[in-house]
This record gives structure tokens, C-alpha cells and sequence, in this order.
């Protein structure tokens, strides 16, 4: 995004002959400088996760009371889900589902941690690695300020990030009805799980040579930390595991619901311990490198070099065998929780709200299984933005022009990148549904290979459709493509979610194509629906092949 | 058919004019020389020759194609060498060149050989662990193996250490001899003096002078330098000619169109040494930079 752009430190600082105070001034300025310019580099993503805190908090409590006015509605609630194993794998432990708030500090604690904990990698990585792999930090280090003041400004950036998700969470807590005090703290819950992986972030950082490494490194600590917080709420005796992991720390905080503010002591610590665990590697290594060694030289490998879309298969192979590797181990655990729910759980009154939702019944394991698959197709519509964000990226940095400099038709390059998008999302879907199916068999619940992988395939027609919009965006305007898509896929996702919690028009919710799938394996797959959404995915890749071939590329 | 030609070739982006009208023609067998100071518009036209960027107006052709309406039967007969390396950090250079030939479709694998040798590459290295000077010369073994019919070349040799440059030039010039034409976009005036036929200087999206190195010079002014047997005369004023004192004995002259008046005038007076200097393509390309930064001072 910025090439260096010069707000770097400033000259005049480095005068020896200078009186003290004007250069301390002019470091200060500096620090300052760097860190409104980190904060600003920063800011797509800070208000993208600051809409959904704000969002998620807000919709979560009023959906609730909507759904569950009265206390009986919330006891049969509890006893059908706050036990169901699936359910708090996601969420983590209720401790009180009685009241809007007990509910909130549960159902949007528990979510918005694992959005914190990803906030809080992904800013770190991007403060210190990705900006000594970008040659930046060279840059600005070589001026009159030293790597403790950097530091120091990104850390501060970071900071003010995390104060505005705070503050998005509150808000959406506040206009939800919910009162200061409580909100205020469940949020700082939320807020110091961020701060630990930070922490996280920064040290992988220090550890790694590259970018991508450090992403790694952090991602499967975080992976780790989250498989603790799951153990410990799902298996009664591993409940202690709860103190090893910030996600822990963050229900001990217990917001509502008793609240134990010196818990909050773990993360101070945690997060002061990890920050200074890597400023003392960062002071004794040299800029660029890592303490991991990284492997500069390798033999030729020469498979997948025959073509762009099969270079660019090359390129994505680790982030693709991720993906699947994941969807396919959480299909794997709920399918084999997807028989714990039983009939008798649910009285018949909550079964009508939840079939409010669009799902039908879930005490069936295939109502169940079909409930959980809209998150699939959320999750696989989400993915094929993204592909499109990578064509956009080797448009940015400056690859896409010598590919095209070579006998290569743009319309093919494109037209490639949407296969391999559509073929990669088709092998997560078809893993969905395969492991699922391999779950719910272990477990007993008997549905059919062929049903589950119709399941999954009733991903593609949602994703073929996005697919083609994010495209089209990405053609025509594009630096705004991706965004664009992304914003796209959470507004008809919520959109839906939403308008059935409200009770809105029928003709309204009937806008998003959410409304229009099948839910399989519960309901049959909705063939003419999917038909149109095909098509008009297909008509609107059409319209971006043309719409790309008409235009200059668009550097960085 | 030319290698290149331009007609009347435009671009617009927003409210810069990056590139106002140029007219050019590059015959095959050609090596022509771009010359223009950083953000004059060289690398606007080469993305413009290669149908990556639309003209706004005009058009632009390849070996007898047009530029933007049929890219892809262009680019297999040229190869192009961006100023600026933009290759795949997580590939080597081996897996690069493969990479690149594949794309390309017709690359001498034996040159290529050749190539990494005399550029003393180490092709097992991945791009992200290269210099800049080293990721270049991936893109220039890879361009010079094609051996296409035209060289698009912009900045090739920045990065480039003084020995790999020698290791450039002497390429080119086989390029040249085996007939291939190149189009190379410079700042580097040693450079383009040494490969060049003809030279074209860019300013500000305009060309402003086009020729041979030879045309171009009696454009510019010669220089003499004339010591005398004893203090040197005073001579009167001749037309095209500037007079400086360089020492008691020593005359210097700027001479702009005829030599004759200058020698006339001269013959007159006991000349101990004279040395005639034609302008270096330096002395040209500041002479045309300076012309036009009076214009823009000038009042209105």
C-alpha cells in the first residue's frame, strides 16, 4: 500500500552540534510520525474488524431477546445448547444463558476473542516483519531514530487499533441495551486476548526470516491456543487447561456473570512478557533477517511452471492445502457431534424461532449438519474473494506486467485465475462434506456420502456467483475490487440473519441469495435457484473478462 | 515494415499528459536509444508498446502489429526487460528462466546457458534472497535468450555492477550483428553513445530531438580550443561563434553552424595548437534539458 511514502523521520534531528532538547523533540516528532503513518497503513483492516465487533455485539443480544423473550424460551435454550459439545467448541463455556447480557458475554465473547487474537497477529506481523521485508524498516532506521523508538511507535499504533475495536464492541453493546459497566469489561475481555497475541505476533516475528513464516509460526500458535480453550470446555477433566490460554483467561474474566477482574493480571503479564521476550532478540539481530535461518538457495523444482494458472496453483499450494486441511478437520469434529442434540431438548416453541433462522429443524443430525453448512458456503463464498485479491495483488506488485509482457492473453490470465479459484473452492466444499460424512458415521449418525456431498457441491452456485461480482469489481475498479466482494458477502450474510431475526418482508430478505439456498442434506437442493446464481456469476465473469481487457494495469 | 512505429501516440492519466503526440520509427536491425531524464514518459511508452496501457490517442505498432489491439502475435517476436525487476520471490532463478521460456515459447536453451555463465548468476538462489542488480540480470538472460526480432529494453543495466554492464554491451552488440532490433531506454548516456544508431530525447512527454548521434552533434556546438605562439589576440565578433579566455595564451570557442569565419579569422594570427571537440551526447541531452527549463521559466 505505502511505498515508503515520507513521513520518515525527521533530518533535522541528526545534527550532532544540536542542544538535546531540539533533538529529543525531533525524535519524539519522529516516533509520532511512524506511528500515525503504521496506524493509517493499517486502517482498512482496523475499521473492517471494528464493523464487525460493532455489528456482532449488537446483533447477537437483540437477536436473543427476540428470539428468547421469556425465561422458560431461555431455559430450554440452555439445556439444548449450552451443554451441546459443537456449540461450545465454538463459543467456549456459558456460565449464565439466562439473561441478554450472560448470553452476550458468552456468544459474542467467545467469537469476537478469536477475532481479537487474529487482530492482534496479523498487526504485529504487519508492524515489524512485513515491514523489514518490504526493505522499509532499512529505511528507517538509517535516519536518527533507533529500533527501541520504532518499536516502541508501531506498538503504539497497534494500541490505538485495539482501543477502537474496544470501543466498536462497546457501542454495539450499548445500543443493544446492555449496561456501561458490564459492556465496558466484557470488552476489555475481548481486548486483552488481543493484546496477548501481540505479543505472539511480535515474537514470531523476531523468530521468523519472512513474512509468510511469521504468519505461519503465529497462526498455528494461535491454532494451539484455541484447540486448549476447546479441551478445556468440552472434555470435563482437561477443564484446567482453561488458565494455559488467553481465550481461557478471557471466560475466567467472567463478564456478567461474577466478574473476576484479577484474572486480567495473565494477560498484562503474558503480553509484557512476550514483547519483551522480542525486543531482546530485536536488539541483538541484524534488520532483514530472523532467527530462524531462511533457505535462500533450493535445486530446480519444475513442476507447475507450464503455464500462469498453473505457476499461480504453485504459488498458493500451502495457503490452499491450509484451507482444506482446516475445513476439513472442523467438518471431521462436527459431524461427529452433530447426533448429540436430541429432540427432547428443545420444546417445540424454540424450535419455531430457530426454524425463523431458515433452517428447519436441528435436532435431526442432517437439520443439524444443514444448519452448520450455511457457514460453509459463507466460509467458501469468503474464499473465492480472496482468490480474486491475490490476482489483484500480482497486478500490484508489478508480476502481472511481465507475465503479460509474454505471449499471454489477459482475458486467459483472468479467466485462469477464476478456474483455479472455482476448482480450489470446490475441493473445500467436496472435503466438507466428505469429513463431515466420515464424522457423523464415527459417531453413529447415520447420513449418506451422497448427501453430504451434495451439501457440500450446494456451496459452489453461492461461490460461482460472488466469484463472478468480485471479478467484475476487481475488472473495473481495481484496487477496490476485493474489498468490495468481501463487503458484499457479510452484508448478504447478515442480511439474512438479520431480516429473520426482525420478522422483516419477505420480499426483502428475498434480496440476498442467502435466502434462496437449499439447506442440504435437511432440505433438498434448490436446482433453479442455483441455476440463476450460476448464471449471473457466469454473466458477470463474462462482463470482467471484457471489462479487463478494455484497461491499463494498475501498479501499487 | 518497421520495428516500431508510433503515430501521433497519447496518454492521459487523469490530468498529467504523460505522453503528448510522439511520432517515431524504428527500422528493423535498428539499436535506437530513448534518452529523457527520470518521468519524462519512457517507461509510459514502452508500457503503451506493449498494449499493457491504452493510448488515449493515437496508436502504436509492433513489427507491422498494432500494440493494443493484438498483443499476444506482438510479444512472441519481442522480448522486454522491465526497469524495474518484478519476478516471483519464493521461485529461483532456474525455476525463473523455465518459467519465463515456457511463457515465451521460443528460448534458446543453449544461449541461455551461455548467458548465466557470462552473467556469473547463481541460478539456484530464490529471487527474494537477490539483489537488485542480480534479479536484473535474470530478467536480461532470460530477454536475450528469446532471441527475439525486437528488444524492448527500459533501464536494463540499473543495478548492474561496471563489469556486468561491459557483459550487456558486449551482448547487445551480438544481438545487433545477428540482426535483431533494440529499443533501449536510458539515462545512461556512455551507454546508448556506445550501442545506439539513432537516439531520440524525450522531455516531458514531448520528443524533442531524434537523429543519429552524428546529426545530433551538428545540431550541438563544437568546441576548439586554440593556444597561440604569445599572448592571444583579441579577435572581433563572428557570427555562431562564443569566445572564452582559457589562459594568457589560450583561446576557447563555441562554434554554432560554420567553422569557416572562425578559421579566417584565425589564419591571421600564429596558432601554436588547435583541438576540435565534437559535443558528447551529455553536452547534447544537458543543451536540450536546459533550453526547455528556460522555456518553462520564461514569463508569460
Amino acid at each position: 500500500m505505502s511505498s515508503g511514502r515520507a513521513d520518515a523521520p525527521a533530518p533535522s534531528a541528526t545534527g550532532p552540534a544540536s542542544p538535546g532538547d531540539t533533538a529529543a523533540s525531533a525524535r519524539t516528532g519522529a516516533a509520532l510520525a511512524l506511528a500515525r503513518r503504521a496506524f493509517l497503513d493499517a486502517r482498512v483492516r482496523t475499521i473492517a474488524f471494528a464493523y464487525v465487533f460493532a455489528a456482532y455485539s449488537y446483533i447477537q443480544p437483540v437477536g436473543y431477546r427476540d428470539a428468547y423473550p421469556t425465561l422458560s424460551d431461555r431455559a430450554a435454550f440452555a439445556r439444548a445448547f449450552a451443554s451441546n459439545k459443537a456449540i461450545r467448541l465454538f463459543y467456549g463455556e456459558p456460565h449464565d444463558v439466562l439473561t441478554v447480557s450472560g448470553y452476550a458475554a458468552w456468544r459474542v465473547g467467545g467469537v469476537l476473542a478469536i477475532a481479537a487474537a487474529l487482530f492482534g497477529l496479523l498487526a504485529a506481523v504487519r508492524a515489524s516483519r512485513a515491514e523489514e521485508d518490504a526493505g522499509r524498516m532499512e529505511l528507517v532506521l538509517a535516519g536518527a531514530i533507533g529500533r527501541r523508538m520504532v518499536n516502541v511507535s508501531a506498538l503504539a499504533a497497534i494500541a490505538a487499533g485495539i482501543v477502537l475495536l474496544w470501543l466498536a464492541e462497546l457501542a454495539g453493546f450499548l445500543s443493544a441495551g446492555l449496561p456501561l459497566g458490564g459492556s465496558a469489561y466484557l470488552a476489555l475481555a475481548t481486548a486483552s486476548v488481543a493484546a496477548v497475541c501481540v505479543g505472539v505476533g511480535a515474537l514470531a516475528s523476531q523468530l521468523a526470516p519472512s513474512r509468510r513464516v511469521a504468519l505461519g509460526i503465529g497462526g498455528a500458535s494461535i491454532a494451539a491456543l484455541f484447540l486448549a480453550r476447546v479441551l478445556a470446555d468440552t472434555v470435563a477433566e482437561l477443564g484446567w487447561l482453561r488458565w494455559s490460554t488467553p481465550l481461557g483467561w478471557a471466560e475466567q474474566l467472567r463478564p456478567f456473570t461474577g466478574a473476576r477482574p484479577l484474572v486480567l493480571l495473565l494477560p498484562l503479564a503474558a503480553t509484557a512478557a512476550l514483547l519483551a521476550a522480542a525486543a531482546r532478540i530485536a536488539a541483538g539481530r541484524d534488520v532483514g533477517t530472523g532467527v530462524l535461518p531462511a533457505r535462500d538457495s533450493a535445486d530446480p523444482r519444475l513442476r507447475l511452471l507450464s503455464s500462469a494458472t498453473a505457476q499461480a496453483l504453485r504459488e498458493q499450494r500451502g495457503t490452499l492445502i491450509a484451507w482444506t486441511g482446516g475445513v476439513a478437520a472442523f467438518a471431521y469434529i462436527l459431524g461427529t457431534v452433530s447426533k448429540s442434540i436430541s429432540p427432547a431438548d428443545v420444546t417445540k416453541s424454540v424450535r419455531k424461532e430457530i426454524a425463523k433462522l431458515g433452517t428447519g429443524s436441528i435436532t435431526t443430525p442432517s437439520g443439524y449438519l444443514a444448519f452448520l453448512f450455511i457457514f460453509l458456503i459463507l466460509a467458501v463464498s469468503l474464499f473465492v474473494c480472496t482468490q480474486v485479491g491475490a490476482a489483484r495483488a500480482q497486478e500490484a506488485d508489478g508480476q502481472l506486467e511481465t507475465l503479460l509482457a509474454q505471449p499471454l492473453r489477459r482475458r486467459r490470465w483472468l479467466a485462469g485465475a477464476l478456474v483455479l479459484a472455482i476448482g480450489a473452492a470446490a475441493t473445500m466444499a467436496l472435503t466438507a462434506g466428505v469429513f463431515t460424512w466420515a464424522g457423523a458415521n464415527t459417531a453413529g449418525a447415520h447420513v449418506s456420502l451422497g448427501r453430504m456431498l451434495e451439501a457440500g457441491a450446494n456451496a459452489l452456485p453461492t461461490a460461482t456467483l460472488f466469484l463472478g461480482i468480485a471479478a467484475l469489481a476487481y475488472a473495473v475498479a481495481p484496487r477496490a475490487g476485493a474489498p468490495i466482494a468481501y463487503g458484499l458477502v457479510s452484508v448478504s450474510f447478515l442480511w439474512q440473519l438479520v431480516g429473520s431475526l426482525l420478522g422483516a418482508p419477505r420480499w426483502l430478505i428475498d434480496v440476498t441469495p442467502f435466502a434462496h439456498i437449499g439447506l442440504v442434506p435437511e432440505q433438498p437442493f434448490r436446482a433453479a435457484a442455483a441455476a440463476v446464481m450460476i448464471a449471473i456469476g457466469a454473466a458477470a465473469a463474462l462482463a470482467a473478462l471484457a471489462a479487463f481487457q478494455r484497461r491499463d494495469l494498475l501498479g501499487a | 515494415m518497421s520495428a516500431i512505429r508510433a503515430e501521433s501516440l497519447t496518454k492521459r492519466y487523469g490530468e498529467t499528459l504523460a505522453l503528448d503526440r510522439l511520432d517515431l520509427s524504428v527500422e528493423r536491425g535498428e539499436v535506437y536509444g530513448y534518452l529523457g531524464p527520470n518521468g519524462a514518459g519512457k517507461t509510459t511508452t514502452i508500457r503503451l508498446l506493449l498494449g499493457l496501457h491504452r493510448p488515449t490517442d493515437g496508436r502504436a505498432q509492433l513489427l507491422g502489429v498494432d500494440a493494443w489491439g493484438d498483443p499476444v502475435s506482438a510479444h512472441r517476436r519481442v522480448a522486454y526487460v522491465a526497469g524495474e525487476p518484478f519476478l516471483w520471490p519464493s521461485l529461483t532463478g532456474a525455476e525463473t528462466l523455465v518459467f519465463l521460456a515456457r511463457l515465451h515459447g521460443a528460448t534458446d536453451v543453449t544461449y541461455r546457458d551461455l548467458l548465466v555463465r557470462r552473467f556469473e548468476l547463481d541460478t539456484r538462489k530464490k529471487i527474494r534472497a537477490l539483489s537488485k542488480g542480480n534479479r536484473q540480470k535474470v530478467q536480461l538472460i532470460a530477454a536475450l535468450a528469446t532471441r527475439a526480432e525486437l528488444l524492448l529494453l527500459d533501464e536494463p543495466t540499473s543495478g548492474l555492477d561496471p563489469l556486468m554492464e561491459v557483459a550487456f554491451r558486449e551482448c547487445a552488440g551480438e544481438a545487433k550483428q545477428r540482426g535483431q532490433t533494440i529499443f533501449l531506454s536510458s539515462h545512461i548516456l556512455s551507454e546508448v553513445e556506445a550501442l545506439c544508431d539513432r537516439v531520440g530525447i524525450l522531455r516531458a512527454g514531448r520528443l524533442v530531438d531524434q537523429g543519429t548521434l552524428q546529426e545530433l552533434r551538428h545540431l550541438g556546438a563544437q568546441h576548439v580550443d586554440v593556444t597561440f605562439e604569445g599572448r592571444a589576440p583579441e579577435l572581433g565578433p563572428l557570427p555562431g561563434v562564443v569566445v572564452q579566455r582559457a589562459g594568457p595564451n589560450a583561446l576557447r570557442f563555441e562554434v554554432s553552424g560554420g567553422i569557416g569565419p572562425l578559421i579566417a579569422a584565425l589564419a591571421e594570427h600564429p596558432v601554436a595548437r588547435l583541438t576540435s571537440r565534437e559535443p558528447s551526447l551529455e553536452e547534447i541531452f544537458v543543451h536540450h534539458y536546459d533550453d526547455s527549463a528556460r522555456d518553462v521559466e520564461r514569463p508569460r
